[in-house]
């Protein structure tokens, strides 16, 4: 948020929230007494299972001075606290930006690679002369980049990508200065702000903090006006729909629509507004990493019993700059490419839109889409109706995922493996397949060839009618060179090889592991045509 | 609710075969102007000079606020709200044409129950691919169109996910004589409004073959079983089963002889063919043909419906009426709720 920028935000997310909530108070909804001690309740509860710190002290001095207010403040003096309160908290939202540093985010980017390549302080990069290594080789960008970067000066964006790693922040933030695109706002968890390596840069590359430990209605109110005001006033804004990085490994579907129904609250509002360029176009990414960082923790968070998995993990990989260096030392020694791929624009209904920026109908014709948000012949939100747009925006964005799914050889081999094991252990569910790995000792090498030459068959297929996308590298190597590459990718960086080749067999040596890359392809229907095939095999 | 917001608007029908005839009937009895397209010329002219429509609708006459028109581009160009009720098979390409002029703050509700051969889609899914709408909706239930016209006291269901189609539709067709019910699930409504017709061919055989109330119940509660088993796989509430689209519906098109489908299962219980029976009727028995739709998606989705297969063998594969139920009561026991198998 620009400096100039700053007075207004707090100004305009504070009066909305603010009068939504006595609005909705005053029609029968909750009364602000029952807000504010409701808030205050999970404050406090939030408070209690914090570790003791300064910052913690001060903040539960405030909430017990509320505590106290509450107690005996008359009806007029609720409003007022509740005012309070809203500031706070959008304060704390716009967190410590740097406008000279919001400027040259595009510069700053990369060096955050580099800064984890090199094991520098912070401080040495921002010194003249600093080796900042080229990503060219590492990441690839695909999909309409044309059309993004024309899109740019039509209306504002929205990016939407798919989350498996805190690397792809940094995946993100070079794709984007490789495109020469302004820096997007972002907002990131307070846990990205403590990491050691993160935390010098998050405040100042557009992110805004968000603490997902704040349970309260009240605090997320304020995050989704705050993210639809930034909107309107055209900053460029990206939230993984996600919520959190996929602890299965899988490419999401099930998403959290809240920040996306913000895109649509900002064209409305925009529209109201006799904006120039009011629309807000929703851009689905995905990334693929051919190895995940974070792939142990994650997994194994997923393969918690339910109701044990951690919903914010501090303790990972990430927060262990030797393990990142690691990766990224493996990740360059195999000259392993991360794929940036963003997906077709839509706008804020769901359509597909052309580079120009118009929205298009199933069969291609134009439509004029504020008609989707009259109300008696005047642009206005209907809370109802708005919710089923996003729902339907929700569909469109976990389609684009999965067509637009970059296929890697790590997930090719993860895929092909697994199958087999399941399919040759029908008696054992998945946890102690898991446990065990499968009756038999190894699989041959040439049914793996077999399997994966089938699987490779099936996903050019699925191609062919834009379902997946296999990375075009793969395209025309031969099932050795494929089954080779994922080899020598899954006996690198991961503390245990995931699948790993002896003699003339081929083992699953972290099944875990191999669960977590088998998933990234789940979603497809794959496994029909690939189990099918397997059987077929040993029968 | 009204959905007029200039005087000139009209309420928009199309489909001038005898459902979509009774429901322009119905919407022009409220007091709203209705703009019905039907296909052929004569007809509209029929309908515009003399207020019958013979073909479909014999000795009725039609309320005066209905204008029949040829031209599809009028619909969308004078109308706020639009019922679509063809047939199943051209929904998709007159949908697509009326789709060139329609506007995103229109309402757009499928009349029609069937299912799309090939992909099983339903009928609001074709509206949602072939236009720019999403305010869109379906409406099913025991609405046989004859009863209707009679003035007699109905029911039925309006399904949509946006409240904005439910209150505009309510406002629209509600009268004395017709209560509207609104639902979220257009999923189940559609779905079990289509497949119902497979159930109303069962009874009219077994009705044919001169077989009593115990069998007729036997295959209406089974075939309903069924029923949900298919639709909860594909995302219907159970509950809607037991709705006006469902058992609703079911217990008017099968005990009624005014059912088109009914008849149809008369018929071929009283051992005629299929094809002697098509060619003398004039409207189409949509459960004919969703039979063989039905038949398929249940193998895609893996589901066991030994009562849509039968039919689906009666009418298309050329199997007599005493076989099929031979196999019905030859199927190995089970148990009634989740169908496990009784050892």
């Amino acid at each position: 948020m620009r400096t100039a920028d700053k007075e207004r935000v707090l100004v305009e997310v504070t009066s909305r929230v603010l009068e939504r909530r006595v609005q909705d108070a005053r029609s029968g909804g909750m009364p602000l007494e029952n807000l504010l001690n409701d808030t205050l309740f999970h404050e406090r509860k939030r408070l209690e299972r914090e570790a003791p710190s300064g910052y913690r002290d001060a903040d539960m001095a405030v909430w017990n001075e509320v505590g106290r207010v509450l107690g005996h403040a008359p009806e007029e003096q609720l409003r007022d606290l509740l005012k309070r309160i809203i500031e706070r908290y959008v304060l704390e939202v716009m967190g410590n930006f740097n406008e000279t540093f919001y400027n040259v985010t595009s510069n700053m980017m990369p060096m955050g690679l580099g800064l984890m390549l090199n094991g520098l302080s912070p401080r040495r990069l921002l010194q003249p002369g600093s080796l900042v290594p080229s990503l060219h080789d590492s990441v690839r960008l695909s999909g309409n980049l044309e059309q993004l970067q024309k899109l740019q000066h039509r209306g504002t964006i929205l990016l939407v990508p798919t989350h498996s790693s805190h690397m792809d922040s940094i995946a993100l933030g070079w794709a984007l200065h490789e495109l020469g695109l302004p820096p997007f706002l972002y907002g990131a968890g307070f846990n990205l702000f403590m990491n050691p390596i993160m935390g010098f840069f998050m405040g100042n590359l557009g992110a805004y903090r968000v603490d997902r430990k704040k349970k309260n209605g009240l605090y997320k109110e304020v995050l989704k006006v705050y993210a639809t005001y930034a909107l309107e006033l055209g900053y460029n804004n990206l939230f993984f729909p996600g919520g959190t990085r996929s602890r299965s490994g899988a490419i999401e579907q099930n998403l959290k629509l809240g920040l996306a129904g913000t895109g649509l609250e900002a064209y409305i509002q925009n529209l109201a507004n006799g904006k120039m360029h009011p629309r807000v176009f929703i851009v689905p990414v995905t990334l693929s990493f051919p190895l995940v960082l974070e792939a142990e923790t994650l997994i194994e968070d997923h393969l918690k019993e339910a109701g044990k998995a951690r919903y914010i993990i501090t303790d990972d990989e990430f927060s262990r700059p030797r393990r990142v260096w690691q990766f990224m030392k493996d990740v360059i020694r195999l000259e392993a490419s991360i794929h940036v791929r963003f997906c077709p624009a839509l706008d804020v209904f769901g359509n597909e839109v052309d580079d120009d920026g118009h929205s298009l109908d199933k069969r291609g014709r134009r439509i004029d889409t504020t008609r989707y948000v009259l109300t008696e012949g005047v642009p206005c939100p209907d809370p109802q109706r708005d919710r089923e747009y996003t729902t339907e925006l929700g569909k469109a964005i976990s389609r684009s995922f999965r067509n637009h799914n970059v296929v890697l050889s790590t997930h090719l081999l993860a895929f092909a493996v697994f199958r087999m094991l399941r399919v040759l252990n029908p008696q054992l569910d998945l946890y102690r397949l898991l446990r065990t790995g499968g009756e038999e000792d190894g699989l041959q090498m040439t049914r793996v060839y077999g399997v994966m030459n089938s699987l490779l068959a099936i996903i050019a297929d699925e191609e062919k009618e834009g379902r997946i996308v296999l990375n075009p590298a793969l395209q025309g190597r031969s099932t050795a060179d494929v089954v080779g590459e994922a080899l020598r990718y899954f006996g690198s960086y991961h503390v245990h090889h995931v699948v790993e080749r002896r003699g003339d067999r081929v083992f699953a040596a972290d099944m875990n592991l191999l669960y977590f890359y088998h998933n990234r392809l789940n979603g497809h229907g794959l496994e029909t045509r690939l189990d099918a095939f397997i059987r077929g095999e040993s029968e | 609710m009204s959905v007029r917001h200039r005087g000139d608007l009209a309420i928009g029908v199309v489909g001038g075969g005898s459902w979509g005839t009774t429901l322009a009937h119905l919407l022009a009895r409220n007091g709203n102007d209705v703009l019905l397209w039907v296909r052929r010329k004569g007809q509209a002219t029929e309908i515009n000079k003399k207020h019958t429509n013979e073909r479909y609708l014999p000795g009725y006459t039609l309320d005066p606020r209905i204008r029949a028109t040829t031209r599809l581009e009028d619909i969308p160009y004078r109308c706020q709200a639009i019922l679509m009720a063809v047939p199943p098979s051209v929904l998709r390409e007159v949908a697509f044409r009326v789709g060139d002029h329609l506007r995103g703050d229109q309402i757009l509700v499928s009349a029609t129950k069937g299912l799309e051969d090939e992909t099983f889609y339903r009928m609001s899914e074709v509206l949602q691919q072939e236009t720019c709408c999403k305010k869109i909706g379906a409406l099913s239930g025991p609405n046989l169109a004859r009863e209707i016209m009679d003035g007699q006291p109905a029911a039925t269901v309006v399904a949509s996910r946006f409240d904005e189609v439910v209150e505009t539709i309510d406002g629209l067709l509600s009268s004395p004589r017709m209560r509207v019910y609104g639902n979220k699930d257009i999923v189940g409504v559609e779905l079990v409004g289509a497949l119902k017709n497979i159930l109303a061919i069962a009874t009219g055989v077994a009705t044919g073959m001169g077989l009593g109330d115990n069998a007729k119940a036997f295959l209406l509660t089974r075939g309903l079983a069924e029923i949900s088993r298919l639709g909860v796989a594909a995302g219907a509430d159970p509950l809607t089963i037991v709705g006006l689209s469902g058992v609703g519906d079911m217990i008017a098109t099968c005990s009624s002889p005014l059912s088109r489908n009914h008849q149809v299962g008369r018929r071929l219980g009283e051992g005629e063919t299929l094809p002697d029976i098509l060619d003398s009727m004039v409207m189409v028995a949509e459960g004919v043909h969703t039979a063989r739709v039905a038949h398929s998606y249940a193998a895609t989705l893996g589901i066991d419906m030994p009562i849509t297969r039968g039919v689906f063998q009666l009418l298309h594969q050329g199997r007599a009426a005493h076989e099929v139920l031979e196999d019905l009561m030859g199927r190995p026991s089970n148990y009634e709720i989740d169908g496990t198998p009784i050892p």
